[in-house]
Parts: C-alpha cells; structure tokens; sequence
C-alpha cells in the first residue's frame, strides 16, 4: 500500500462532501461520530409501543426528535416518520457540505441537476398500522387514503426533493437492509454518467411495531445487549434512524472548494437467489459483492484498511460474513479491522448502511476508526478483529463498508481519501 | 382409550393439513413419521411457518424451544396429544 | 464506451390478457380491463370496479411451492417466467451466466404488510405468519423472482408510482451500457388489493364510472382506474445477443428522469419538468422531435395530471406532434407494471403494423394544447423511434426513447 500513496490515480470518483445522521446515538455527523468512538449505547427499553406481549422489550429509538427545525417548505406534520428523519439528515448534509438552503444560483447549481436517491426496508410503515388501528377501532369512514398519498416508500426520496426543490432524478430502493449502499452505489452511477451534479443519498427508516414483531417472531432480537462477533451473541437489535451525503463529482467539489472527507471510488452488488430471509451458507453473494466492489474501485483486498462490517449481532450472520471476508481477505482477513457499530445503535434497517457510509467517510477523514462494544469472548468461527470495544487510530486509506438484506441483496461500496485521486 | 386414538389420528391429520399448506404439497404425499428437513425438505422459515399455525390452531401456548424442537410429523403430534391430555385430562380418559 | 441495449424478450400479465398480441389486440379494439370486484368491496362503494386479474400461478409456473410467495410476488415471477420464455434463457443458461433483475413498485405487497400486521393485533405477536414477513419487506417480491428462477446477477427494486416501471428499466439500462451487467429483467409489477383501492378511493383519485374504463385526455376524465399487473423485459447487452444466436425486438436509445418538487401544485414548474425531461431523454437518443413516430403517453385520466403532460408534448413537439397513443383507458393504472407494459405494447405495435390509440377517449378537451387525438388505432407503415412518457401522481416523471432493431 506504501508504494501506491502518492500515486494518484485514473479510476472513477465521487466526492462526499457533506454527511447528516439522525441515530438513536445522537444527531448530527458530530455528535454521531463522537458517539460511535466513545463507545456509547444507544439501546434502551422501547418506549414508542407496549411491548408486554413480547419475550423482547429492548429497541434503538431515536429519541426526543424535533423534526420542525428542519422543514421550511413542507409541514413536518404531514410526512411520515421516516420521511421526517430523512429530510432532517437532508438538511443536515447540505449544511454540512456548505449548500445550506441550497441556494442554487449561489452555489452555482441547478436544481434539475441536483437529485436524490435513498433506501429504505419498509418505507412508512407506521401507516399501515394507523391504518390497522383505525380499521379495528374507530373504523375507516374518515380514512384519508395515505396508505395511497403517505405511505408509498418513495415518497421519502420525494419528500426531501420537495423540502430542497431538487428537481433532478429522484430514485428510491428499498433494498431492505442494504438499502443504503445500494442508493449509494446508484448516485455514484448517476453523477458519473453525468446525469446530476449533486446527489443525496442515504437510507431511513422508521422504529416500528411491524419491524419489530417480526424480527421478534423469527426470534432473532438480542434479549439486552447487541455483541456482534462474540460467541455469546444472541441477535440482533431493531433500530431507526436516517444518513445523508452529499455526494458530487470530484473535479466539482474541489471546484467549489468543498471539504472532501473521503472518496466514493467503487461499489459492488449482487443477489444470493437462495433464501429470502437467510443468506447463503458459503456467503458466495457476499464475496461477489465485496469483489466487485474492489474492482470497480480498482483496489486489492490487501489494500483495504478498515471494513465496516454489517455485524448484526445475529449467531448466524456474524458466521456467514466471517467467513465471506476470509474468502476475499485471505490470511488477512483475521487483522484487518472490522467492526460493528450495530453494537451500538442497533440495526437501523434502511438506514443502516447509510449511517454505516458516514462512519466510513469519517474514519478516512479522521483516520480512527468505532469499535464494536460488548465483546467479551472470542468466537473461533468468527475469527475477525472486531475492533473490541474502544475505538482505535489508524491510518485508513481504504474502507469497505458491508451490507447483507432480506431477499438475499447483499452491496459494498468503497471509501478513500480524497489524496489518492 | 379409543376415543384418544381417535384424536390422534384427527391431529395427525390436521397437522398434515398445515403442514401441507405451508409446503406446497398435498397432505396424502405426507407420511406418519416423515422428517421435515430430510424427508420434506423444508427450510428454517417454514418450520417456524408450521410452529406458529400449530400453535394457533390447537391453541397450545407452549414456550418457543418446544416448538423449535420439533424434527418430525410425529414429534409435532405427539407435542399436541401432550399438551391437550395436560390441559383436559378428563377428555383424554373419556 | 457505452454499449448499446436490446429488449430481447417480454412477459405481461394485464387485464386485458397475458401475451402481447391480445393485449394489443383488445386495446385496438377500445377494449377496458375493468370488472365488478372480486373477495373484497368498498365500504363506499363509489367505486364496485377496478382491474383484477383472474390469475392462477399454477399457470405459468407448474412446479414449485408457491406457498411463500404473495400476490405479489407470484405476478412478478410469472411474468419472468414468461420474459425468460421469450428471450430464450433457460435454466441452463441462467446456471452459466448472471441475469439481473430491477423491478419497479409502488407498494411490493401493501396487503401482505397490512395483514402481517393485523394477525399481531388480533391473535397476538406470537402468532404472525414468518412467511409475511419475508414478503413485508419492498423488495420482496424482486428477491423472491431472483430466487424462483435462479437469477443471481444484480436485483434491485424501485418505488415510485407510475413512473417506477420505467424508472427500473432506465436503471437495468445505464447498468448494461456502462458494462455493469449484460442481461437484466426490467419491469414491474403491483397487485390490486383492499388496502390500496380504498386509499386511491378515499384520495378521490379514483374515476367512479361503471362498466367503462378511465378516459384519458378525455373531457370528461375524473380520475385513473386502478389495476394490477406485473412485466418485464429482458434487457441485454447488443453484441452478446448476436453472439448467442438471440434476436432483438428493439432498442432503448435514451431516456431521463426527474422530479417535479411542486409535486403538481406549481403547475408552470410541473409542465417544464416534464418537458426538461422528455427533450433529454431525446437528445440522449440523439433523435430530433421530428425523427419521433409516435408518443405512448402515461395519460392515467386524472384531471390535472394528463393536462400537464399534454402541455409538455405540446411545448416538446408543437405542430410536429405524432400519433399518440394512451393505453390506461384499457389497462387502467397498474403502477409498477405501467411503463413496462406500454413498452410491451410498443413493440407489439412494430410487429401488428398498428398501435392503440387514446383508448377511451370520447370527448376531446379543447383546453389541451393536442388537437389530433383519436380514439382509433394508427398504422405504424415503417417502425420507428417511439417516446414513452412515464408520469407520477406525486412528482416523478421519466421518457425513454424505444426504437426497433436494426
């Protein structure tokens, strides 16, 4: 890796210049960031829906959320809960990256060429179950039909676009728990085609009962604790949250003088077709994933200094995907740091490979990378370095942010310094 | 002692008949002591699909182990006539 | 280097039929998919019809257990059964080589959601069916297609409304000519169910007519008539169909989206999105307007909605404007499926020599700037490049430019 440094290099690149998470940590890349190193919990007992007739109790919630701040074109109040959360972020990122308000003739940008693509698993599913509660209790005459106007996932992409009159290409994939690398990897083609000079891409996603009863139902809720990688692991922990970045061309960003915290330089998708809610057992989508992503980046496993993992805390994809890192990595694959920061905020769904993305971002910025916390035993099938529980310095040139979905999806995406193009 | 076995046999069949349902095939093509992940060739999803409308069909009730460790036809039939006798153990005698 | 893309296959699954050329056929004759409705009804019942299919699974997929797929997922998977079919990938080949698979929804299964959800309320939360929740998530029924036929290349599943379609096979498109993928099923799909006729209903979205179709661009129009439906066409890279032996129905030379962030409450800036949008996807195609044979228009029969469309063909196409053909009059408003089906119609139109016109259409609308619409199909003498317009009830629109085979 030495030799390469300096040598800058022709593949292609997209600048992230602007990152805003709403977590069960915290609010704000800052606050986020410093969270995550610090090793803090965002875990608590649920609070948004009475979870006595459950065998679980113990959920991410973002808590105390004002989302009035961040809208000055829509009524808060009219757009679901993860749409809120995603135009918060939204308007975080544009701060962030110094295009608050985005003031397009300031900025020297033209909302048809500023576009949005985000990711979600279940879009606004607290409208359905208003929908349900209605529909058993008061009954439907009054219904509004928001399962039609509210409720259709893409209307989260759609509510940020109409915040920030962005009038560009306005995708939505809900690509279950990948969704935000997946919406990243989409803006990275946008943008290199040259079909947008600006994207938001992300993920949200909402706490809901739906999410919950089911990860409950398949048994795959951690009773207290997320410890991914640990041999004493017992699940996973639903979660909620939202991440945006900016993302432009890097000729445009350094253009406009914009900080650049990292690079986007290649991503990789692929689909297991094996089993809609288990991956496969030699995780061969996984690898696929992973290689492309070195790939189209033009990177070597061996080049890769961090790997942010999708570490969900469950027994059986902290195995999986251990053993699908050892198939790319190599002998490597038990030193190079991966860890989990679903350990601490648990699994936001859709937005987690988005929240997953600012970590990266940040850990080439900053060059110190989150730590997976709660670990205590090893465990021999998951022979990796989790980063266990402090954060760690590290000079980190190349990240590979992981993640695993419902419907075998499986996305990786590549993250650099900016130094090295 | 003929009226239980007479139970057993309508569980049996009922039981088939979820079992059936969740898999795709028809309920004579099931046998007595089939195995579910061998002989059925079922995936982890299913079984549970089966746990939860055995469940809720005879009302069971019983902790979540119970049901995960069912392997076989005549595991999850003998789960149920298990917990009926427990629950009415006068019908059982009668 | 960009490579070029061909449709080399097509599977439908409409109210009006399921094989091209009796879709085409009963939209040439003015024929509406819309039926009294079936298992449910509407409490206000304004509205008793919409566009059900009568769909048996069993029919286009004989083995299997169709158990863990929703309705959904089974008219997704059987309109890739019929794609695949079409363009010659059978299993074998799709043992060999990845096949790809982007599909356009607005809802996945908004039913399968609401029940899951339901069931917990009702029996209690150990009582949900593990089965909906697989379906729950979005991309269902795109995962349970991959799954079905083996298709193990990329899978990805866009929401939208009317323009999802078309979005997801813009998106299978760039991926093919940037050398992503070389073989990907672009469509979609959505069923027809309580929850989503009741909301469109109680949204007043609905025309409440009986025993006649919407009526797009119609003096008269009131609303869509809402549908389901599920298709997709087989997208691949020019160079490996000739190589292995395939043949191409058409081309897609270009295409654009975009998204208007009045979401139709500036009307003045929903018109320039869209007409932004259709002369990019032309200028992609490196077509002019006058090169254009005819337009198929997303004209769903809302009011405000057709108009803004018209108004963009006007300032696109002017005095210039081809024949224009408007296919919801028959097939209704099956989001997903929408653009992929009037792409299926397209290049059934290029093989019949005619293409449907404004089905529907009874009275004209002096207050649209299109003065030629027509109820009658047209004659297509030569095929050419045909601009598919895409637009949604809530602020995204899409063109794609379809050209046949050379």
């Amino acid at each position: 890796m030495n030799k390469r440094r300096g040598n800058k290099r022709r593949g292609r690149a997209i600048a992230v210049t602007g990152l805003g998470a709403i977590t069960p940590l915290g609010s704000g890349r800052q606050e986020v960031w410093q969270g995550f190193l610090s090793g803090r919990s965002g875990i608590g007992p649920v609070e948004s829906f009475d979870t006595s007739a459950y065998n679980v109790h113990v959920g991410a919630e973002v808590k105390g959320f004002d989302p009035q701040p961040y809208f000055r074109r829509l009524e808060s109040s009219a757009v679901g809960r993860a749409s809120q959360l995603a135009v918060a972020a939204a308007r975080q990122a544009l701060d962030d990256a110094d295009l608050e308000d985005a003031d397009f003739e300031k900025d020297g940008l033209d909302p048809f060429r500023c576009g949005v693509a985000m990711g979600t698993t279940s879009g606004e599913p607290l409208e359905v179950e208003h929908f349900n509660d209605l529909r058993a209790v008061a009954g439907l005459a009054e219904y509004g039909g928001e399962l039609m106007t509210r409720y259709p996932s893409h209307v989260i992409a759609a509510h940020i676009a109409a915040e920030l009159g962005f009038a560009g290409p306005n995708t939505m994939i809900p690509a279950a728990c990948a969704a935000g690398n997946y919406a990243m990897g989409h803006a990275f083609e946008v943008l290199s085609s040259g079909r947008a000079d600006l994207m938001l891409a992300g993920g949200a996603d909402a706490f809901s009962r739906i999410t919950y009863t089911g990860f409950a139902r398949l048994g795959a809720i951690a009773p207290d604790v997320c410890r991914p990688f640990d041999r004493q692991r017992q699940g996973m922990i639903p979660g909620e949250g939202a991440a945006v970045l900016v993302l432009e061309p890097l000729d445009r960003a350094r253009a406009r003088g914009a900080h650049i915290y990292a690079l986007i330089t290649g991503y990789g998708l692929s689909c297991d077709a094996h089993h809609m809610t288990a991956a496969h057992p030699e995780g061969s989508g996984a690898v696929r994933a992973m290689e492309e992503a070195l790939r189209s980046s033009g990177r070597r496993a061996d080049e890769v200094s961090y790997v942010s993992a999708h570490g969900t805390g469950t027994p059986t994809n902290d195995r999986l995907e251990s053993r699908a890192v050892a198939r790319v990595f190599g002998e490597r694959s038990s030193v190079v740091p991966m860890s989990s920061v679903k350990s601490m905020i648990g699994h936001t769904m859709g937005a987690a490979s988005a929240i997953e993305g600012l970590v990266c971002a940040m850990a080439v910025a900053d060059d110190r990378i989150p730590p997976t916390i709660n670990f205590q035993e090893p465990d021999p099938e998951c022979a990796v370095d989790c980063v266990a529980n402090q954060a760690r310095s590290l000079d980190v040139q190349v990240a590979m942010s992981n993640a695993y979905a419902f419907g075998g999806n499986n996305a990786s995406v590549i993250f650099e310094k900016p130094s090295a193009h | 002692m003929e009226a239980v076995q007479v139970e057993a046999i309508q569980v049996r069949d009922q039981i088939k008949e979820i079992i059936a349902n969740v898999a795709g095939i028809d309920a004579d093509a099931i046998a007595d002591n089939a195995s579910f992940m061998e002989d059925l060739q079922l995936d982890s999803l299913s079984l549970l699909e089966i746990g939860v409308d055995v469940d809720y069909a005879f009302k069971l009730g019983v902790p979540e182990e119970r049901l995960q460790e069912l392997r076989t036809v005549q595991d999850t039939v003998d789960l149920v006539m298990q917990t009926l006798e427990q629950r009415h153990p006068a019908a059982a005698v009668a | 280097m960009k490579r070029r893309v061909v449709i080399t296959g097509v599977g439908a699954l409409s109210v009006l039929g399921d094989d091209p050329s009796s879709i085409h056929r009963s939209l040439c004759e003015g024929r509406h998919g819309r039926r009294p409705l079936l298992g449910f009804e509407l409490p206000s019942r304004t509205v008793s019809e919409a566009g059900q299919i009568a769909f048996e699974a069993r029919r286009y997929l004989p083995q299997g257990n169709l158990r863990p797929l929703d309705r959904t997922g089974q008219l997704v998977t059987s309109a890739a059964q019929l794609a695949l079919d079409d363009s010659g990938w059978d299993a074998e080949r799709r043992r060999e080589h990845p096949v790809g698979l982007t599909l356009g929804t607005m809802f996945g299964s908004v039913r399968t959601i609401a029940a899951f959800d339901q069931r917990a309320l009702e029996a209690g939360p150990q009582y949900v069916k593990p089965f909906d929740f697989a379906n729950s998530v979005i991309n269902a029924a795109a995962g349970q297609t991959a799954i079905w036929h083996h298709l193990w290349g990329l899978n990805s599943t866009l929401t939208g409304g009317p323009t999802a379609g078309a979005q997801a096979m813009a998106y299978a498109a760039d991926l093919i000519s940037i050398g992503r993928a070389s073989s990907v099923l672009a469509g979609g799909g959505d069923e027809l169910c309580f929850e989503s006729l009741f909301s469109a209903d109680q949204a007043g979205l609905l025309a409440p007519g009986r025993g006649e179709g919407a009526r797009p661009f119609d003096r008269q129009r009131s609303g869509m008539s809402l549908s389901e439906g599920a298709a997709l066409l087989m997208l691949e890279e020019a160079s490996g169909v000739a190589a292995r032996g395939g043949r191409a129905y058409g081309e897609i030379l270009g295409h654009a989206t975009a998204f208007d962030p009045s979401r139709g409450t500036d009307r003045e800036l929903g018109i320039e999105v869209l007409t932004r949008t259709l002369k990019q996807a032309l200028e992609e195609a490196a077509i002019d307007p006058g090169e254009v044979t005819a337009i198929s228009a997303s004209a769903l029969g809302s009011p405000r909605v057709d108009a803004c469309e018209a108004q963009a063909l006007d300032r696109v196409f002017g005095a210039e404007l081809p024949p224009v053909s408007a296919v919801k009059g028959g097939l209704g408003e099956s989001l997903g499926a929408s653009a992929a089906l009037q792409a299926v119609v397209i290049l059934e139109s290029w093989r019949q020599g005619r293409m449907p016109g404004v089905v529907g259409l009874e009275e004209h609308d002096d207050t649209l700037p299109l003065p030629r619409l027509s109820a009658e199909p047209f004659a297509v003498k030569v095929p050419g490049p045909v601009l598919l317009v895409a637009v949604g009830l809530d602020g995204n629109v899409g063109a794609m430019v379809l050209a046949p085979a050379t």
